[in-house]
């Protein structure tokens, strides 16, 4: 029972990396943004954060740092697209490159070469009381804030999108941009604000990684999680509250899979840990008549 | 006539202006960091062509480049982006050398070997894009999500073969296999390694296919307008699927080259160049040429002008690389809105 817990435990921390990406996905989709530079923005995000984080001593600052960058590269992606209307595919693997280059460039040009790896200041965890001592229950309970940023931006984000008219309205862009700028939805200004709102996610869940799961920061450190998160807002069906859901599943598919690694000595471990890109493909064909995309995702918009 | 000036004007506007961009951009910073401007900008253009050894380094360096962006440029020309030319380039390479390892008993000789090693990565790379252009044609899946997946189970493929009892070189700390055995390898002309004739044959096929044959014509077809030409007849979905095996096959072919040509071995992490997956810089490439494949094999060349700058720039300078890196992508986003905002139309 403690070992379920303590593995329960886990997953909910990658569940806040995997969620949160997605959620930046799904929140920039629904106004038929279609943002695939969440690799190279949890990359930016995750050398910025830690960096900020480390020599401020203070990992909220980590944080807002790591969420900034993630704003700004958002920014860039749809001012180039609005402005230019340039494929947001182009522009998307464009930022991953240029991210994936400023993360270590960042790094190197700040903190140098040092002996002994710069460790991140600790993120204090909050126990809820009574309810964090009930095993199961618990394991969701026991963790810093942003695994409670995480769970109030899902909540927040499927609030406004299926209960408010602003909601409804905004995911009338990424259905039917036109018809939502006929009737007087500012289609443009909801677009940037989402791209934004939802490539800050993108970076909090890059800081994520090296402020709270390693500790320290490392080339590569996303290691495909951005781009997992494009799968998980497919699987999700671009839904906040199913884009938690896929996060918690791909969460359990990485966290299990490395514990496998460990106890199988029969199959070779790089089958484990193909095992998480591979079940992105299989999940995607499984629920395949179940998925929904928004009908103008990916599709430029201009009034002309 | 008129035509074609303005469309040279066009070029060289939008190449001007971009590579003046991101180079005004470089240097500032480098400036700023309190380096020589002028010795950093002379470093970056002119390592390829001061010295036998850095034109040679250029060409070793083109070669893989060009396979990859022919990799990404063929489903490009229909709209879809093959992210997986690095994944396959592993397939490929891992093929050849899991292959020529367990046939090294057997004594075959070179003349048999090599073609037959040359297929082999072919199909090898192949299969990973195939897989990628059949989940899009059958399921529907974005290729962007299926090649980007498919390059992971590609680098574990790679680190499986590579420490396998079988291959493994048990002396070494890194996951690296034991030599390929003489026959399976390719030499050198004066230093240019023997690839450059299977690049240049690459080159000519890909040039007669997609100008010359039905196939070709039928891609060309999809690209400049998808309905128009299912209605004419075209079979979308095999369309697809070939761009993608084609694809894959010469990226697969890439890395073939890699392992016999330049290492001799498989090494984990073989793909790779100034700190970058030559699939990153093939799409790079691809992009800056909006996707042409007949100006594929120059675009190559100077960007691997690029690479051997940035890492004499790293060596003498102590520059980081992925400042060119960094410099790279912003030359991208700058060429493609230029060339969409002169064009006057979206890709």
């Amino acid at each position: 029972m403690a070992f379920v817990n303590v593995l329960l435990t886990q997953i909910v921390t990658y569940t806040t990396v995997y969620t949160l990406a997605s959620l930046g996905v799904v929140i920039a989709g629904r106004t038929g943004v279609f943002n695939v530079a969440g690799e190279g923005i949890m990359l930016a995000s995750a050398s910025a954060g830690f960096l900020a984080a480390f020599f401020s001593g203070n990992w909220l600052v980590g944080f807002a740092v790591g969420a900034l960058m993630g704003a700004l590269l958002g920014a860039i992606l749809i001012f180039l697209h609005e402005t230019f209307l340039v494929s947001q595919f182009i522009l998307g693997i464009s930022l991953v490159i240029f991210g994936s280059g400023i993360s270590d460039l960042l790094y190197k040009l700040v903190m140098g070469v040092r002996l002994q790896a710069p460790i991140a200041p600790a993120t204090p965890d909050v126990t809820i009381p009574l309810l964090g001592r009930i095993p199961i229950v618990g394991a969701f309970l026991n963790h810093d804030l942003i695994v409670y940023l995480m769970y109030v931006l899902v909540g927040a984000s499927w609030w406004f999108f299926y209960r408010t008219k602003r909601g409804l309205e905004t995911r009338a862009i990424g259905e039917n941009p036109v018809a939502a700028d006929v009737v007087g939805v500012p289609v443009v200004r909801r677009r940037y604000i989402a791209t934004i709102v939802g490539s800050a996610c993108i970076g909090i869940a890059g800081a994520y990684l090296p402020i709270v799961i390693i500790e320290t920061y490392a080339p590569d450190i996303a290691a495909g999680r951005g781009f997992m998160a494009i799968g998980i807002a497919i699987f999700a069906s671009w839904k906040p509250q199913r884009a938690f859901i896929g996060g918690m599943l791909f969460a359990a598919i990485e966290v299990i899979s490395f514990q496998l690694q460990i106890v199988s000595d029969q199959i070779p471990f790089q089958f484990f840990l193909m095992l998480p890109f591979v079940a992105v493909l299989a999940v995607m064909v499984l629920f395949k008549s179940r998925i929904e995309f928004p009908a103008a995702v990916g599709k430029p918009y201009s009034r002309e | 006539m008129g035509d074609i000036k303005r469309k040279f004007a066009r070029g060289v506007l939008i190449y001007g202006v971009s590579i003046g961009l991101s180079l005004a951009l470089v240097l500032a910073v480098l400036a700023l960091l309190g380096y020589d401007v002028g010795r950093a900008f002379t470093t970056l253009f002119f390592t390829s062509f001061r010295s036998a050894f850095g034109f040679r380094e250029t060409i070793k360096k083109a070669i893989p480049l060009m396979f990859t962006t022919y990799a990404f440029t063929i489903p490009f020309m229909i709209k879809f982006f093959n992210i997986g030319g690095w994944g396959q380039m592993l397939f490929g390479g891992t093929a050849v050398t899991v292959v020529s390892l367990l046939l090294a008993p057997v004594g075959l000789p070179a003349i048999v070997l090599v073609p037959m090693l040359l297929v082999v990565g072919m199909a090898a790379g192949a299969l990973p894009a195939g897989v990628a252009g059949w989940l899009k044609a059958r399921h529907d899946i974005n290729p962007i999500i299926s090649t980007i997946m498919l390059n992971f189970v590609a680098f574990y493929t790679v680190n499986l073969a590579a420490t396998a009892d079988r291959f493994k070189d048990p002396t070494a700390g890194h996951p690296i296999t034991i030599p390929l055995p003489a026959a399976a390898t390719l030499g050198t002309w004066w230093g240019i390694p023997q690839s450059i004739l299977g690049a240049v044959a690459a080159v000519v096929f890909v040039h007669l296919l997609l100008e010359r044959t039905r196939l070709g014509y039928e891609i060309r077809a999809v690209g400049y307008n998808e309905n128009a030409a299912r209605t004419y007849g075209i079979n979308f979905e095999k369309t697809i699927l070939f761009t993608f095996l084609l694809s894959g096959a010469l990226a697969g072919l890439g890395g073939t080259f890699e392992v016999m040509n330049i290492h001799g071995k498989l090494i984990e992490g073989f793909a790779k160049t100034s700190g970058a997956q030559y699939g990153i810089l093939g799409i790079l490439t691809s992009l800056v040429v909006a996707g042409n494949p007949l100006s594929v094999p120059v675009a190559a060349f100077f960007m691997s002008v690029l690479l051997v700058g940035a890492d004499s720039l790293q060596r003498v300078m102590q520059v980081p690389v992925e400042m060119v890196f960094v410099s790279q992508a912003v030359i991208v986003m700058s060429v493609v809105v230029l060339r969409t905002r002169l064009s006057g139309k979206g890709r």
